[in-house]
């Protein structure tokens, strides 16, 4: 065999994406295919057969396909999960309608709470007890089992989420009520809070619990007819499924806790960004991705991307959302993407977003009768997007009802036309500028030693003029930018994380008991492995402890080794109150606790390489498409250079301002900052501090 | 462009509640004490030179005009010629421009820009403990604020940016928890400090000029959605008492004239002799609230929404006390008072604003010894309870009341572990009452297992005796109570009470009030009512009584 197959699919809401990568072992030459077919709800399954074949792509001949999806999350968004029921300790069952009290929309006094997954009618109590230091108090009762499940029966429940209280500590009875589900019934897909989360907080763990029943068994079976799909085809490779936590997993491993692939979406793109600063030696990046009606960004530190399991789906400034307590990239997400509608409130003031035109009727510019002005619309009027090169060409701009719109702004405004598309962009990027600073300012780091990596249909359009504002030195948009989600799939390792409350005061007599923690989920990790045949030698783990001082409520994740000797105590306390004091400017000469363990299994599944680009000796001048009038804001209108980007060759090099045309996506470059192409075709924009969107 | 041309002024405005919120964010992750980091009692803000409000830090509502008062004080005690850059003052003091009560800190910093002052920085915080005759400074039975702990009258703590030792080892050494303290008070003080930096890189960035300019126009903005939202209202005078628990009755008039609201609360009863008092500062606070749910925006709260307002109170009454007038459950009487003004706008627009609910804080003070850890633990909580339904819609169940926000409740696994008590129960309160064309939301039942004798419990809640009120014929809510429930299995009921003993194996009860309906409960859907009995909402005997429904259950 003399070339490798990759293959990424990606199930989207409206389309089922195809990326196809071979790489010549021998020369390391990559070629690169695409397909697009629809999405074929109920049976997701479908749609991503049918992309392989419009792909014309020999399914026996792909050696590792790696499949992301949406359909999880759309499944809890548009509410087309199964028939839930929840058994919870007696005396909790109201758990998941009380929520935590709070009222984010807190001068609303109309404000509704979200409406629970699982209705109180399907939501039974069982009497057992197991208290904080998971200790047996009351041993579980399960004689009103049949008739519950007969109840759940006769109301059509597919699936059932049980979570009992301090399950955490001691999932116990959890085991035993779904051993006695199993052997009375086989009715129903049945899913413990233990195999989800090992955290505590009985509100969010319920929570989890609940909407991952709810998806259970949509997921499980559309991965498993997948797989049954792919093996008709004589498909011979690895399979693999996307995560949130920005690795991938075994197909079996997936199935059983589908939750996991909430946020695989964001999450491949932000791996994307680290592995490439990876091989380019960047290894401080904030990663920006922004898309058609929303902004992501994560802060890349050292390498590593941060996850976390305080994530919730649907929270906003106006609603408490759902809490899904999983390990997921740790993601700021704003509603300010490139079809987001600027809007006068009734005191005259202009916003931006978060309402998106969508893609239908989509901004102005498409001629489908949108008539509201959005981030991209006011970028084609400032000459930043050529009109003539509208989505690729595909779209011929309507710029006449562009100016429409932007005039019917402008009176409201009462300011020219040219000053509202200013002012509409230097709104978004003001609110994406506050978004990249809860990631970096916020958490203590400083954005200016970090390089900026964007992605997404508008980052290139916006990074430059953010990256000047918050004075990073650096913005790469990186070779593979259209395919970037795809890519960062395929340089994906397996990844396995578990996280435990484990609450102790940081002092010697409790470091055995730690030890023990940590041994324990280690084997727990290793034999997840073994039981896969994913060897030994391609496998590492990672160990974090969650520290904070006594009595704080917020911790933060400080590394430790496999096993904490006495001697390690004070430096570990000194490497936390050092991440502290960076993140909170003062430190305490208080006791510190841990809180929980943090574990991270990987398993490196043998990644795609990025290929080098080949020089043919074209000339910069070749690349030059011609020239046009952009209005940079503040630096005022300049004659910008426009060039095909597609046609760039390592070595090139030039200055700002420019416009970057290239598949995909329009690059920006103001005044004054330096353009180089590295060795693999990325484009390496330097600032020089100067400049943006003030 | 102009150099104060919109956009740019509209780009500081939205960074001024970035960093309003950024600072809150800093003390909700650094602080030591459960009521600042889960309960939320803390508020941050910018205050401009003048000491208007620019712009509040996201979370509960009850502080949202709490922290420009502190900074008149602040200046009127000192001079402004005797205030410095590094400078920190601390005030706790209702009558020295804290507002509230003693437990709660105010903070303050000017921020400095080329030897002008060009902002303050503030923020307010609930310390555990600040002394006074009962752990955790609260009671029920405290009769002067000398017993309610140690005021801190707008005095300077820090100077050249570092601790002044002697003032602050005082304050320290006066508090039962000085540890929990000492950690508060350097979470908002990261805060002050963090605010200060950002508003200068603002001030660096668009220059000074600028920057003023850009918090002049945003509360004059405050201000016009001030004067839109009461616009809104029909002119005219009105007038509303209110029955309270102890059988008194608390009056106010309120006259709306055009996008001017003028509120009278001079017909009030003497100030108390208990600790039920509220500060004239804490009374605007409370009509600031009232005025912001109006307004119902959460990203506009400036000093600018309070122009169009005018408050008169009379020295010597419940809402303008007097030294030394107790003031340390002053909440209960804040959020009366808010529950009065908003029954009196109700009232007029019943579209606009839902029915009463449980609307007491509730709090809740436990203590005693952690029966597996020896150490001693209190738990100081508000608790959440039924809102009240409002035209097309039923009313929230289990919510905190509206002088809270954002504020989450204990999870029981937390409690379990930090307390070493059990919760035995988390439940929707499924008693009767609230019933209407929309039903009121539903209180809960929680249980509370104490595991250790000699404990205590203190607390404080108002609703107990005189249920939410209804709209348009709906009928009234509950009672909010606690029940004590002895081994033995008697049981005492209480509402206001200070140092309660409970001992291994008792259980306290929380019980708070289901909101109160709105509309005649008669036009209910059918539909609507045969889902309540299907969940359990509703039993089939009230359904049938008050609702004239006799079907099936169904979903």
């Amino acid at each position: 065999m003399t070339e490798r197959i990759f293959v990424a699919t990606d199930v989207g809401g409206t389309f089922t994406d195809l990326v196809y990568f071979s790489e010549d072992i021998g020369s390391g030459i990559q070629q690169l295919k695409t397909a697009k077919s629809d999405t074929t709800p109920p049976n997701f399954e479908q749609g991503v057969l049918d992309v392989l074949e419009k792909g014309k792509v020999n399914v026996k001949d792909i050696n590792v396909m790696t499949h992301g999806t949406t359909v999880v999350i759309n499944a809890l968004t548009e509410r087309k999960g199964a028939v839930t029921a929840l058994i919870t300790t007696q005396g909790f069952r109201d758990i998941l309608e009380i929520g935590r009290g709070n009222r984010p929309d807190f001068f609303n006094l109309n404000y509704q709470k979200p409406e629970p997954y699982i209705p109180r009618f399907l939501r039974f109590q069982i009497q057992e007890r197991i208290t904080y230091q998971g200790n047996i108090e009351q041993p579980l009762n399960l004689d009103a089992l049949p008739e519950m499940l007969a109840k759940m029966k006769q109301e059509g429940v597919e699936a059932i989420a049980i979570c009992l209280l301090n399950a955490y500590i001691n999932p116990c009875h959890e085991k035993a009520i779904a051993d006695a589900i199993h052997a009375q019934s086989a009715d129903f897909e049945v899913i413990c809070s233990h195999q989800v989360s090992r955290e505590w907080r009985e509100y969010e763990r319920t929570s989890t619990t609940a909407l991952s029943a709810y998806v259970q068994p949509i997921a499980a079976r559309y991965l498993e007819k997948l797989n049954q799909g792919l093996i008709e085809r004589d498909f011979n490779g690895q399979l693999y499924i996307m995560q949130s936590n920005c690795g991938v997993d075994t197909l079996n491993s997936a199935k059983q806790v589908p939750i996991t692939m909430v946020e695989s979406g964001p999450a491949s793109g932000f791996w994307g960004a680290a592995a490439l600063g990876h091989i380019i030696g960047e290894k401080n990046i904030i990663a920006l991705d922004i898309g058609g009606t929303t902004a992501k960004c994560a802060l890349i530190n050292d390498g590593e991307v941060p996850i976390s399991s305080d994530y919730y789906i649907e929270r906003s400034q106006t609603s408490a959302g759902y809490p899904i307590m999983v390990p997921v990239v740790d993601l700021v997400e704003i509603g300010n993407g490139g079809g987001s509608i600027a809007w006068v409130d009734e005191f005259t003031k202009l916003h931006v977003g978060p309402q998106s035109a969508g893609a239908s009727p989509g901004p102005v510019a498409y001629g489908r009768g949108g008539h509201d002005i959005t981030t991209t619309d006011a970028n084609l009027a400032l000459g930043r997007i050529n009109p003539e090169y509208f989505c690729g060409g595909e779209i011929k701009a309507d710029m006449g009802s562009v100016d429409t719109s932007l005039a019917s702004l402008a009176m409201q405004l009462q300011l020219t036309s040219a000053e509202v598309a200013r002012g509409v962009v230097r709104i978004a990027n003001n609110n994406m500028v506050n978004a990249l600073k809860l990631v970096s300012i916020n958490k203590g780091h400083d954005p200016r030693d970090f390089t900026m990596v964007a992605f997404g249909g508008g980052g290139a359009m916006h990074a430059c003029a953010l990256a000047a504002e918050l004075g990073m030195k650096k913005v790469i948009i990186p070779a593979t930018a259209s395919v970037f989600s795809a890519w960062g799939m395929m340089m994906s390792d397996i990844r396995r994380d578990r996280m435990l409350t484990y609450l102790r005061p940081w002092q010697p007599e409790h470091i055995d008991s730690i030890n023990n923690q940590i041994s324990q989920l280690h084997n727990e990790l290793k034999a997840s492995f073994v039981s896969e045949e994913l060897s030994e030698d391609k496998t590492h783990f990672l160990v974090f402890g969650r520290f904070r001082y006594q009595n704080q409520e917020h911790s933060i994740e400080v590394p430790l080794p496999d096993f904490v000797a006495l001697e390690d105590i004070d430096s570990i306390k000194e490497l936390f109150q050092n991440m502290y004091e960076k993140e909170y400017t003062y430190r305490l000469d208080s006791d510190i606790e841990m809180v929980g363990l943090h574990l991270i299994g990987q398993a490196d599944i043998g990644k795609i390489k990025l290929a080098k680009k080949q020089q043919t000796g074209r000339l910069l001048n070749e690349t030059i498409k011609g020239e046009r009038l952009v209005d940079y804001a503040l630096e005022g209108i300049h004659n910008a250079v426009i060039y095909n980007g597609d046609l760039f060759e390592p070595k090139m090099a030039f200055s700002g301002p420019a416009i970057i045309e290239q598949t995909g996506t329009t690059i920006v470059v103001h005044p004054e900052q330096k353009i180089r192409i590295d060795e693999y075709a990325n484009i390496i924009i330097t600032l020089n501090n100067t400049g943006g969107s003030k | 462009m102009s150099k104060h041309d919109p956009i740019t002024l509209e780009i500081i405005q939205n960074s001024l509640r970035a960093i309003s919120d950024e600072m809150f964010s800093t003390i909700g992750k650094t602080a030591m004490s459960p009521i600042i980091y889960e309960v939320l009692d803390m508020a941050t803000a910018i205050v401009t030179p003048d000491a208007e409000l620019a712009s509040a830090g996201s979370g509960i509502p009850a502080f949202v005009g709490a922290l420009d008062k502190s900074v008149a004080k602040v200046i009127e005690q000192h001079g402004l010629d005797n205030i410095y850059d590094g400078d920190i003052f601390a005030t706790n003091d209702p009558y020295y421009g804290g507002v509230t009560h003693l437990n709660d800190m105010v903070l303050l910093k000017p921020v400095f820009y080329h030897k002008q002052i060009i902002a303050w920085t503030v923020n307010i915080a609930h310390w555990n403990d600040v002394s006074g005759k009962s752990p955790g400074s609260m009671s029920i039975d405290a009769t002067e604020i000398f017993q309610e702990g140690l005021r801190v009258p707008a005095v300077r703590i820090f100077a050249d940016d570092k601790p002044i030792s002697g003032v602050v080892d005082m304050i320290v050494c006066n508090s039962r928890m000085p540890d929990f303290l000492k950690g508060d008070m350097w979470a908002q003080i990261a805060a002050l400090r963090l605010g200060a930096i950002r508003i200068i890189e603002l001030a660096d960035k668009y220059t000074v000029e600028t920057y003023l300019s850009a918090v002049d126009g945003y509360l004059q903005f405050g201000e016009q959605v001030a004067r839109a939202a009461i616009n809104k209202l029909p002119d005219g005078h009105y007038k509303i008492q209110d029955l309270q628990d102890d059988g008194s009755k608390l009056n106010v008039s309120m006259e709306v004239v055009g996008d001017e609201l003028i509120i009278d609360l001079t017909n009030a009863p003497s100030q108390s002799s208990g600790p039920d008092n509220l500060s004239r500062d804490g009374t605007l606070l409370g009509c600031q609230m009232a005025l912001m749910g109006l307004i119902g925006d959460r990203n506009i709260a400036n000093g600018g929404c309070f122009r169009p307002v005018t408050v008169k109170t009379l020295a010597g009454t419940i809402y303008h006390v007097e030294e030394p007038g107790a003031c340390g459950i002053y909440f209960e009487t804040m959020i009366r008072l808010n529950d009065l003004l908003w029954r009196c706008l109700a009232e007029q627009i019943t579209d606009q604003l839902p029915a009463g609910n449980f609307s007491s804080i509730c709090a809740t003070i436990m203590g005693g010894i952690h029966p597996d850890t020896g150490r001693h633990y209190s738990i100081i909580e508000p608790e959440i309870g039924g809102w009240g339904a409002g035209r097309g819609f039923d009313g929230v169940n289990a919510m905190f009341c509206a002088m809270h926000g954002d504020t989450f409740n204990c999870p029981a696994e937390v409690a379990e572990t930090r307390y070493g008590v059990t919760v035995s129960q988390m439940a929707l309160n499924d008693e009767d009452g609230g019933a209407g064309q929309y039903r009121g939301g539903k209180g809960i039942v929680l249980d509370y297992k104490i595991r250790n004798d000699n404990s205590f419990l203190t607390c404080a809640y108002t609703r107990s005796e005189v249920a939410p009120w209804s709209l348009n014929g709906g009928e009234a809510g509950t009672y909010n109570r606690i029940e004590v429930i002895r081994t033995d299995g008697s049981s005492e009921r209480h509402a206001m009470a200070t140092e309660v003993r409970i001992d291994t194996g008792d259980i306290i009860r929380v019980i708070t009030a289901n909101g109160a309906g709105y509309g005649d409960p008669k036009k209910r859907d059918r539909q609507a009512i045969a889902s309540d009995l299907k969940n359990g909402y509703v039993t089939p005997e009230y359904a049938s009584k008050v609702y004239s429904y006799t079907g099936e259950a169904n979903g």
